[in-house]
């Protein structure tokens, strides 16, 4: 019977060359999954945010392990002493004004006792940003910076703020209300929005190599074809901070250090410490380089017209229309149709008479843009 | 049960002499003379040159059996006993001055006592030893009448003695003629010829340390009378590894384990194949990071640092299927060597090892035919003559189940791995006249293989090199070596038609090489050589499959390099005990063009921001130049006739390198050739070695302890990229290494049960370099290598229950890699990152396995079409999930830890092997 010794071989190839793939969750020992991590930087002038949180062990879901109640100070060489205040949600703040010529330490202390100092931080002061421009091309749009750093700052990191107008795929200017539909206010508005990206990914610089400290057209954002973020306007805000080496050095680690991992092509392990040691014996050091001194900002808007034609596609959106179908003006057939929110109505369909014959509906999903970013126009949002 | 080897290679030339005397009651010669550790061929032909004594002995089995005497005024029996005191070897002088050297049994050159009783006696005690015989008693006593009656007195009888199961002809047989003492001695085809005067005889047929034969012939004329003995099958495995046993104490290097293939067939061995690289796995000193891994480790070097050679070809990767199979087919094997330390000065290129795969150059008697049917390879060899001075043999393995697995792909759940691998080797020997002998090897292995449906991994070796060996004369002998070795090897992504990707690197290097051995006199033995090797790195390409595939393309310059060696050393026996053996090598290594060099600030890391300028170079322009000499020495010195100690030194350049990154389901190689921003490897090497026989050499006990130091060793840089990076000199650290340890091996070789016990305590360390400014891994500290596995414990337990049937055990422990975890997660710079521990500061699970294996040879004593054995047993008995892997992969977002295990139950196996 060949099928039956064909199904002895696949058995015992099977069992051969099946591998087994078990989980993997290795004693860690004394090694502890609570680390304290440390962002921020220190201004020199204004107000300087730190924020405190720790590691969450590798399998949890949760990553937002924040410290709160903990004591955060500034100390200089001497015995001068500023202390943060703290604005919840982990973030602690300090506003002032502090001499550029002098060492300064950060000390933490945790409610539960622990306590960590910084090394010595020296500022350092970051020239202006030369040029934020972009440029159009094929693939879509190229935002880059241009500065020029000095022999005390040569290593540049930029962090940025992107922010942009979007419109959802169903335009409605009309709103359910109590059993009835009207026309939505100005502060209404679901068919304009504002998202945001903050910090993305991490941008590098070492000016050094390059003549006069100067670095060119350095790429800092592309911006895609087909994005939304060219629907209608779009802003960057670029903030330049000089580092020392040693902070460029955990930045690039950083950089490097990423979540694809155990694949063929994935970067390797990364080993990242910082600047910020604990002072309680056996303790590991955080994680965070804390780096001083004064940063430069700079930001430019992009509007549709500078790119245009900018073809948008939005995945999200990509099915949206007005269903044909048109509901009565009666408040029953409303209020049974709209109440819930799942639909809104996106027209008003009148008679040739201008009469009121009854409203087209589409899915909440195509008409109101807020639940992909803000209706709210940013303070800083200029037109 | 070992498979049977041909016969004469043990036979000992034995002259039967006409007068019976007691071996030791002679007349004496006094001989007088120094023999300070020369070999044994040469002691009896110094003997002979001095005196009117003749040797007759195995050259194959007193090869490495080394003298160590001075006389003054003494008889040959003094001589004889000194130097054979305490071995197994025996001797025996007859009326002739003929002496035999035999094993464990002084030759009784007397006649058995039935001799001189009459015809029908011998034949009755025959029959009835025999009685369950009946054919060959039948034999015995059958009147055999020969040849046709003629007016001659005397008439000729021509014969062939072969082996009674192997069908081999036996050299060295005595055929014997009681009444007129006439007496013929078989050639090497066991071919005999004696004259004997017409009528009846006895002919007593004997081959060493086997049985009497005997034929009653009536000869009445020219005739010939064929006739097959029983060999002695026990002594064929014995000789094999007593000859090792001498030499472990006597030979002047140190660190050298050899295994010739009888020795690896006791090893139970996956799906009941001999293997190379497991067998030498099981030796002291050598290790491997798991299972399936390529390659393996010696002394705490890497795997890269291991020059593997079969019979002169590099090969790169030793392994099928990753590891689970050794690329060499058993059957073209006949030996193998490993040096772990005291590395003959002709072998260089590499730091940790040489493992030096001698294969066979085909039978020079007859086409013999030979292979193994498993349940996933099969293997057939052939080989033999072609004319009267030319050799071959031609030898193929090769998975043959793939067209199951496509068949079972349809209506089973088996779709995920996939496995198929094939080798082939061509060795062809010329022999153009007693001075000049060509070679010609050719090997090829080939591998596909995968995890998971959408990734397949394949590489190939292909080497070819034609040899000539030239003897100018007795004393000097040269060899000249030119060749190819190619090594390539390729992913195939085809996760998705839009990122679909063929993935590769390969190197090939072209070599000549010219080696010369002189003996100068007694005392020198001088080896010197150039070597010349041109290689071609293609580190690494990527490349979109399929027209729908988005991948873009990619490449890494080719990488060139010349590595031209000069080398002399010398075998010193400065007296009886003390021997040694020393020498150098300069390289000098040049990394060519056409490529661009890089060159980064000076006092600044290598790193994108500090490169200061880009050069590129034409074809074969120089663009950097290393150079060096290199250093080896060791020494014997030989305590008494059971114990040895032996001290060496040596020091190494390595210019090719591997990079490895296991934190990847499979692990995943980059080959690297050292340019003017990497600098070549250096390494050196202190041993100190005690070796002992115990228990009348039952017992064989050796204990060495090492210490290496090693520089511009390359580790990656936090969160780096290997593969396809054409800066790759910024993703690695130059480090310094330190490894150290010691080895206990305790070894049975005789008995019923015999076997081998070893430990191995081995530390392998790595640190940055001091003046590494890039970064400092750990810190600056001390930290485990990749292969760091401080303890190490294998048993080989083989017991022969008979002839026919054995059993072998084969019991492996060691501590599990070490390992780089992530640990946490946290927010940073806007995105999720992970902390990581220190570098290699975890471990995976230890390492435990049990094969067992039967063995049982076919029948020996009906003659059949071929001879058989069956290899049956289970591999990895306990089911133990050794990890052959470890990896983390975000699964919905978490980041989850698997341990991949391949041979995660025990698998059962059996292989049916022939010979014909």
């Amino acid at each position: 019977m060949p099928n039956r010794q064909a199904y002895i071989y696949s058995l015992i190839l099977s069992m051969l060359l099946i591998s087994c793939k078990d989980p993997f969750e290795p004693e860690l020992g004394d090694m502890p999954t609570e680390i304290l991590v440390v962002e921020g930087y220190v201004e020199l002038e204004g107000e300087s945010i730190i924020k405190l949180s720790k590691t969450s062990p590798i399998q949890s879901e949760n990553t937002g392990n924040l410290v709160l109640s903990a004591f955060v100070a500034l100390s200089d060489a001497g015995n001068n002493r500023w202390e943060f205040e703290e604005k919840g949600d982990g973030l602690y703040s300090l506003e002032g004004n502090f001499p550029e010529n002098s060492e300064y330490y950060l000390h933490i202390q945790l409610p539960n006792g622990e306590t960590y100092i910084s090394e010595a931080m020296k500022p350092v002061i970051s020239p202006e940003i030369d040029v934020l421009d972009y440029i159009r091309d094929e693939e879509g749009v190229e935002i880059f910076i241009s500065t020029k750093g000095t022999e005390t700052s040569q290593y540049f990191l930029w962090t940025f703020e992107e922010n942009w107008v979007f419109r959802p795929g169903v335009i409605s200017n009309l709103i359910y209300d109590n059993g009835s539909i009207r026309r939505r206010t100005e502060e209404e508005r679901i068919d304009r929005c504002w998202q945001k990206n903050i910090n993305p990914f991490i941008v590098l610089q070492n000016a050094a190599r390059f003549e006069d400290n100067t670095i060119l057209q350095r790429e800092l954002v592309r911006i895609p074809n087909f994005s939304e973020k060219l629907t209608q306007r779009y802003r960057i805000q670029v903030k330049q901070m000089a580092l020392d080496q040693a902070a460029f050095d955990f930045w690039d680690i950083l950089r490097r250090n990423s979540e694809d991992i155990g694949g063929i092509f994935s970067p390797l392990p990364s080993l990242i410490t910082g600047n910020i040691q604990a002072l309680s014996e056996g303790m590991p050091p955080a994680i965070g380089h804390i780096s001083m001194g004064k940063t430069s900002t700079k930001e430019i808007y992009i509007d549709l017209n500078d790119v245009f034609p900018w073809p948008v596609f939005i995945q999200e959106y990509e099915f949206c229309n007005i269903f044909n179908d048109t509901i009565p003006p009666n408040p029953a057939t409303i209020t049974s149709t709209f109440a819930s929110g799942n639909l809104i109505p996106a027209r008003d369909i009148f008679n040739q008479m201008g009469a009121l014959l009854g409203y087209r509906a589409a899915e909440q999903a195509c008409t109101d843009c807020r639940l992909r970013g803000s209706n709210v126009r940013p303070e800083f949002w200029e037109d | 049960m070992k498979i049977m080897k041909p016969i004469h290679l043990l036979i000992i030339i034995v002259l039967l002499i006409s007068n019976f005397q007691e071996s030791k009651a002679q007349d004496t010669e006094s001989i007088s003379g120094l023999f300070p550790g020369i070999s044994f061929v040469r002691f009896a032909q110094q003997i002979e040159s001095m005196s009117s004594y003749r040797f007759f002995f195995s050259k194959a089995e007193l090869e490495n059996f080394q003298v160590n005497i001075s006389a003054k005024d003494n008889s040959i029996q003094q001589i004889l006993n000194a130097v054979f005191d305490q071995t197994e070897y025996r001797y025996s002088i007859d009326g002739q001055k003929q002496i035999f050297i035999t094993k464990y049994n002084a030759l009784d050159l007397r006649l058995p006592e039935y001799f001189f009783n009459t015809n029908d006696k011998v034949g009755e005690n025959d029959s009835l030893q025999r009685q369950n015989d009946i054919e060959r008693a039948y034999s015995r006593n059958k009147l055999y009448v020969i040849g046709d009656p003629g007016p001659q007195k005397e008439a000729s009888l021509k014969g062939k003695i072969t082996g009674l199961e192997t069908g081999d002809p036996v050299y060295g047989a005595v055929v014997f003629e009681k009444a007129e003492y006439r007496r013929a001695i078989t050639n090497e085809e066991g071919f005999f010829d004696i004259r004997l005067p017409v009528g009846r005889h006895t002919l007593f047929i004997q081959n060493l340390g086997g049985f009497v034969e005997q034929r009653q012939i009536s000869i009445l004329g020219d005739g010939i009378l064929d006739v097959a003995i029983e060999e002695n099958i026990i002594s064929l495995s014995e000789v094999t590894v007593s000859s090792d046993r001498m030499t472990n104490i006597a030979r002047p290097e140190m660190g050298v384990q050899k295994l010739d293939i009888a020795d690896m067939r006791r090893i139970p061995a996956i799906l009941g194949e001999v293997d190379v690289i497991r067998s030498i796995l099981t030796l002291p000193g050598v290790q491997t990071v798991g299972e399936a891994s390529v390659g393996f480790n010696v002394r705490g070097g890497a795997a890269d640092q291991n020059l593997i050679l079969f019979n002169h070809a590099t090969i790169y990767n030793p392994s099928h299927l990753f590891g689970l199979f050794s690329a060499f087919n058993p059957d073209v094997v006949e030996s193998v060597e490993l040096y772990k330390a005291g590395i003959p000065v002709q072998y260089g290129g590499r730091l940790s090892s040489v493992l030096d795969v001698n294969a066979k150059y085909g039978n020079s008697e007859k086409v013999k035919v030979s292979g193994g049917i498993g349940l996933l390879t099969g293997r057939l060899t052939v080989e033999g003559p072609i004319g009267e001075k030319t050799t071959f043999l031609v030898a193929g393995r090769s998975t043959y189940s793939d067209w199951l697995l496509n068949l079972l792909e349809e209506n089973t759940d088996f779709q995920n791995g996939r496995a198929a691998f094939y080798d082939l080797n061509l060795n062809l020997s010329h022999q153009l006249n007693n001075k000049n002998i060509i070679r010609f090897n050719t090997y090829t292995s080939n591998d596909n293989f995968r995890f998971d449906r959408d990734t397949t991994f394949r590489y190939e070796n292909l080497n070819f090199n034609l040899g000539w060996t030239h003897y100018f004369n007795e004393k000097f002998e040269a060899e000249l070596v030119l060749g190819r070795d190619q090594y390539s090897f390729g992913i195939e992504g085809r996760d998705n038609a839009a990122n679909a990707y063929d993935f590769g690197f390969n190197i090939q290097q072209d070599f000549i090489k010219a080696n010369f051995k002189y003996e100068l006199d007694f005392r020198h033995s001088l080896n010197f050589g150039v070597h010349t090797i041109s290689y071609q790195l293609q580190p690494g390409f990527i490349r979109p499959s399929g027209l729908e595939s988005i991948v873009v393309p990619e490449k890494v310059n080719q990488e060139q390099a010349r590595e031209t060696s000069i080398y002399i050393g010398d075998n010193f026996e400065i007296n009886d005990q003390l021997s040694v053996s020393y020498g150098g090598r300069y390289v000098l290594y040049q990394f060519l063009g056409p490529n661009n060099s890089r060159t980064y600030a000076s006092g600044q890391p290598i790193a994108a921001p500090n490169l200061v300028r880009e050069q590129s170079f034409g074809p074969g322009e120089v663009i950097q130049n290393h150079h060096g000499p290199e250093f080896r020495i060791s020494g014997r010195y030989i305590l008494n006739n059971i114990s040895s100690i032996k001290a060496g030194y040596n020091t190494g350049r390595q210019f090719i390198h591997l990079i490895t990154n296991n934190a990847a389901i499979a692990p995943t190689d980059i080959w690297k050739l050292s340019d003017n921003n990497i600098r070549p490897q250096w390494g050196d090497q202190i041993s100190l070695g005690y070796y002992r026989n115990l228990k009348v050499n039952k017992y064989e006990l050796s204990i060495e302890t090492y210490h290496r130091s090693l520089s511009n060793l390359l580790d990656f840089r936090s969160g780096s990229t290997l593969i396809l990076n054409s800066t790759v000199e910024q993703a690695l650290v130059r480090s310094e290494g330190r490894t150290y340890g010691a080895e206990i091996l305790l070894r049975k070789n005789v008995g019923k049960l015999n076997g081998w016990l070893s430990y191995t305590y081995s530390r392998s360390l790595l640190r940055t370099a001091k003046d590494e400014l890039a970064e400092k891994i750990n810190g600056g500290d001390w930290y485990p290598n990749n292969f760091d596995q401080p303890h190490n414990a294998v048993l080989v337990g083989n017991y022969e229950w008979s002839k026919r049937f054995s059993t072998s055990l084969n019991a492996n422990y060691s501590t599990g890699r070490p390992i780089t975890l992530p640990v946490a997660k946290f927010n940073y710079g806007g995105s999720e990152r992970v902390f990581f521990s220190d570098r290699n500061a975890y471990r995976i699970p230890d390492y435990f396995r049990i094969d067992l294996s039967v063995n049982i040879e076919g029948n020996h004593k009906v003659r059949k079409l071929a001879h058989s054995s069956w290899s049956l047993g289970v591999y990895n008995l306990l089911g133990r999930r050794n990890p052959y892997s470890v990896f983390f992969t975000p699964v919905n977002g978490v980041l989850e830890g698997y341990q991949l295990s391949i041979f995660a139950q025990p698998i059962p196996f059996i292989t049916y092997n022939f010979k014909i």
